[in-house]
């Protein structure tokens, strides 16, 4: 394979998800300043109860001065993008804190809710997918199909209420928010993994569920079509065990675009999470991110989506290079196309 | 036992319905054939007649969920249907072994050509890895693919290759029995050839028997020593591959011979009229009775049996194949001038069958035109006998029907009167037989001049043939031999005085009735151009003795007597 051919393809590649993210980063730039409002309307109150310090004329433009909002969209822009470059994403104008630290802190919570509920959904739905195809229109199969047609259709922020209601609320078996029991002191580390996974089970439970329908659904379909291509036919004419025919032959294909899939989910799988830390109080980004919006704070605002989308774009970046590995076809495409 | 000894294969009355579908759809519908140990049968038909589907119900590769199998398979002597999945699979590929339809989707996309061509082994033979490596590289090597090619997926080969890998697949396992699924569609004629020679070398070398599944007539001609055609899932004829080539006996082989471009190089292509029928005839009637040019009343209402008709030869037609029109044997005529005899036709003998186009080439002289007039009763012969359809021709009741034998003289000036209107000439046949009343006779006149390209206003109607020009004239005469709507139409140098595009098209509205209607013609002619275009047999007179006959497309390309090969030379010589 010549350097060439592969190479010029790449550099496309990355020249791509370089211009993506400029654009993400300019739009994030733009976006908050559209929103109706500015950050000093509403400034240090602690809530909506207590009553809002409305600024002077002359606090606001020393604000407006001391944060840089009054200088032309041009100028904010390049200083942001120099903030930026420096992995300054600022300062946040509510918390008083910089926004990256605040972003780090939040994260992780939401990191841990969101893949353990992909893992889980993706091998839940895809295993019970693939016995679907296999029995085909008998009653496994039609069993299955109709749970998952009727879990996929219900919104996850109903299904978070529910649950939070009959498991936490009703029957006490879990907590009702947060991810730490508050001021705990724990005897040792187990003790306190068990804390953090007790308060996260309902969250991840909510969010698996909701991701497991469509994951379901899609390794159902891709299987079956599978299940009919020439190949199998082939493998089957060749004499080989069925479990080699099921899983060498068959699985192999069928994982194609569940993969890509598990990937791609990502960003709506972000979506889902900011609706679940809502409903659970769950302390991740998305909870944060709410706050954010409410307190026109422009430059967390920026922080999350800026994150959030990175985050989006590494997964597509995974995406790409896993499915180059699973399916050999893709790097043919790419020499046709260079 | 006796059965294994006989027949590596035996298949009796096997069929594959596939009822998952509604209607269901029987695909192979009672099928028997026998199978000898290093044999060669091929099976053609068009796309859809179920050729695919016998070779998967052979293997077994039906699964229940699709279709059913009924009848018998027994490979060995053993029966295969009915067996358990379980079982099946120690005849797959270890004994028989399928190389399947090339395309992209046979070979799995996401795993390398190695293991795909090495699994056999390990699940046959229980082979290690290296062990496997090293077959894998001899059978690319048998198949002419260079052995670096394992390392690689299917998608990176191009169609010529992958049908190699398909054919080293297909042998891993050393299989007794090859089935081969149309080896060289879409494949371009050098790796045609290629795929040809190799599975003809392999089966030489190893052994395999073979069965043959294809539409490209080249490939049967080339590989199988036997053949069968197939038409909605039943066999329709059976034999020996070059007489089946060069005499087809049923009218759907017919129209497969003359849609190929292979067999005829120079003929124009004619497809089979219609679309194949549903394979469950309504009636229980002859599947292909809604496209055969000879169907009768019979034919709708019952289904014929595959009966012999000839040594190695089965047909499954109630009028026992392709009908002959016309058999002329030891026709002999000598004119006896003042002081010498002179024998225009010596014991000619000739055969004309529904829907062919017979030329009759030879010089001025050889005694052409005195065998048309002798075949149509205007002269007698000294000797010989006359049969239309099965029936001894005497007196003129053959030339006298709807239907019948028709001649147009080669000169049209003496075959119409001058004094008569073309109006009258043209009817006159009719007016003979009595057909008709006046207003039908009239639009039958109509009809015919229409299909010569003539006028049809009364001005031209009226008008007497002394005042019509050479090639109007003829035309006027072509109308008249054709108001009768013969079967046989006997032409002699009709068209010589017709301009190309008149007698084109002329020649194009004849071939189309012979391909609907079954409509046959002896042309005689000197010109080998246009024999070459229109005719499917040849017969080649020369000095009053037919001294050469045969498939238009073995005359042209193989002439054996030296006046034919004459007669072509100085033909074909110049492009004039």
């Amino acid at each position: 394979m010549g350097g060439n051919a592969v190479g010029q393809p790449h550099r496309l590649r990355f020249l791509e998800y370089g211009l993506t993210i400029l654009i993400v980063i300019t739009l994030n730039f733009l976006l908050p300043r559209v929103i109706p409002g500015d950050p000093f309307l509403v400034i240090s109150s602690q809530s909506a109860a207590e009553e809002e310090i409305v600024l002077t004329a002359e606090q606001r433009e020393f604000f407006f001065d001391y944060y840089g909002l009054d200088k032309s969209i041009g100028e904010q822009y390049v200083a942001y993008l120099g903030g930026l470059l420096r992995g300054n994403l600022g300062f946040s104008l509510y918390y008083k804190e910089p926004v990256s630290r605040i972003i780090m802190r939040r994260l992780g919570w939401t990191a841990f809710m969101v893949v353990s509920s992909l893992v889980l959904s993706t091998i839940i739905g895809s295993v019970l997918g693939c016995i679907s195809a296999w029995h085909r229109d008998k009653w496994p199969d039609k069993f299955l199909f109709f749970k998952f047609i009727v879990l996929a259709e219900i919104p996850v922020f109903l299904l978070g209420l529910i649950i939070l209601f009959v498991f936490a609320a009703g029957l006490g078996l879990f907590p009702l928010a947060g991810a730490v029991t508050h001021f705990a002191r724990y005897k040792n580390c187990w003790e306190k993994i068990f804390d953090v996974l007790h308060h996260a089970c309902l969250p991840v439970l909510v969010l698996t569920i909701s991701r497991m329908g469509g994951m379901y659904l899609l390794s159902r379909n891709s299987m079956t079509t599978v299940l009919k291509k020439d190949y199998l036919r082939t493998a089957r004419a060749k004499g080989l065990p069925e479990r080699r025919v099921l899983y060498r032959h068959a699985l192999r294909n069928a994982l194609l675009p569940i993969v890509t899939r598990v990937f791609l989910s990502l960003g709506t799988l972000i979506g889902g999470a900011i609706l679940v830390e809502n409903v659970f109080a769950y302390p991740g980004l998305g909870l944060l991110m709410r706050e954010a919006v409410r307190l026109h704070d422009y430059h967390l605002i920026q922080g999350i989506f800026l994150v959030v989308t990175l985050l989006v774009l590494l997964a597509n970046f995974f995406a790409d290079l896993v499915y180059a590995k699973l399916d050999p076809r893709v790097n043919q495409t790419n020499m046709q196309g260079g | 036992m006796t059965v294994e000894n006989k027949y590596l294969l035996e298949i009796k009355n096997l069929a594959v319905t596939y009822d998952h579908v509604h209607p269901p759809v029987k695909a192979v519908d009672g099928v028997s054939l026998q199978l000898r140990k290093n044999e060669c049968l091929g099976i053609i038909g068009e796309s859809g007649c179920g050729k695919s589907s016998l070779a998967l119900g052979i293997t077994g590769l039906i699964k229940g969920d699709e279709g059913t199998v009924t009848g018998e398979i027994f490979y060995k002597g053993k029966n295969l249907v009915g067996l358990p999945e379980s079982k099946l699979k120690a005849y797959r590929w270890r004994e028989i072994a399928l190389v399947f339809q090339n395309s992209l989707e046979v070979l799995n996309p996401v795993l390398k050509i190695r293991e795909q061509v090495g699994e056999p082994l390990k699940t046959h033979y229980n082979l290690s890895p290296a062990e496997i490596d090293q077959r894998v590289v001899k059978l690319l090597e048998m198949v002419g693919l260079d052995p670096h090619w394992r390392h690689h997926y299917p998608h990176q080969l191009s169609g010529g290759m992958r049908q190699r890998v398909l054919v080293a697949m297909a042998l891993s396992c050393d299989p007794q029995l090859l089935i081969v699924d149309e080896p060289t569609t879409a494949l371009d004629p050098l790796s045609k050839n290629e795929i040809l020679r190799l599975l003809q070398s392999l089966q030489k070398k190893l052994g395999f028997t073979m069965l043959l599944i294809s539409h490209d007539l080249g490939v049967i001609k080339k590989l199988t020593s036997r053949v069968m055609t197939m038409y909605c899932g039943r066999i329709v004829e059976a034999g020996l591959t070059s007489e089946v080539l060069r005499n087809p006996m049923h009218c759907y082989t017919r129209g497969l011979l003359n849609s190929s471009p292979n067999l005829f190089k120079y003929k124009d292509l004619w497809g089979i009229a219609g679309e194949p029928a549903n394979a469950a005839a309504p009636n229980g009637g002859c599947a292909f009775y809604a496209r055969c040019c000879q169907n009768g009343e019979s034919c709708s209402t019952s289904r014929p049996l595959l009966k012999y008709v000839g040594l190695e030869r089965m047909v499954a037609c109630h009028k026992g194949g392709i009908e002959t029109f016309l058999r002329a044997e030891g026709i002999k005529k000598t004119y006896r001038l003042k002081n010498m005899n002179v024998e225009a036709v010596k014991e000619a003998c000739l055969e004309i069958k529904s829907g062919e186009v017979i030329a009759l080439v030879g010089e001025s002289g050889s005694g052409k035109s005195t065998l048309a007039h002798i075949l149509v009763g205007v002269l007698k012969a000294d000797a010989g006998q006359i049969f239309f359809k099965n029936k001894k021709v005497k007196g003129r009741w053959a030339t006298k029907m709807l239907g019948g034998m028709q001649i147009i003289f080669q000169d049209p000036f003496s075959a119409t009167s001058d004094r008569l209107r073309v109006r009258e000439v043209v009817r006159e046949p009719l007016d003979i037989i009595r057909w008709g009343g006046k207003k039908e006779r009239e639009a039958e006149v109509n009809r015919v001049l229409q299909m010569v390209q003539l006028p049809v206003d009364a001005d031209f109607l009226n008008r007497y043939c002394q005042a019509l020009s050479g090639g109007q004239r003829q035309r006027v005469a072509i109308a008249r031999s054709l108001i009768t709507r013969p079967k046989l139409l006997i032409a002699d140098e009709v068209t010589s005085m017709l301009d190309p595009s008149t007698q084109a098209n002329l020649l194009r509205e004849l071939k189309g009735l012979q391909n609907r209607n079954g409509f046959a013609m002896l042309y005689i002619t000197h010109d080998l151009h246009l024999a070459r275009k229109v005719a499917d047999k040849v017969y080649v007179m020369y000095q009053g003795d037919i001294v050469e006959e045969g498939v238009s497309f073995e005359i042209f390309e193989k002439p054996a007597h030296f006046y034919t090969k004459q007669l072509l030379q100085e033909s074909f010589r110049d492009l004039i």
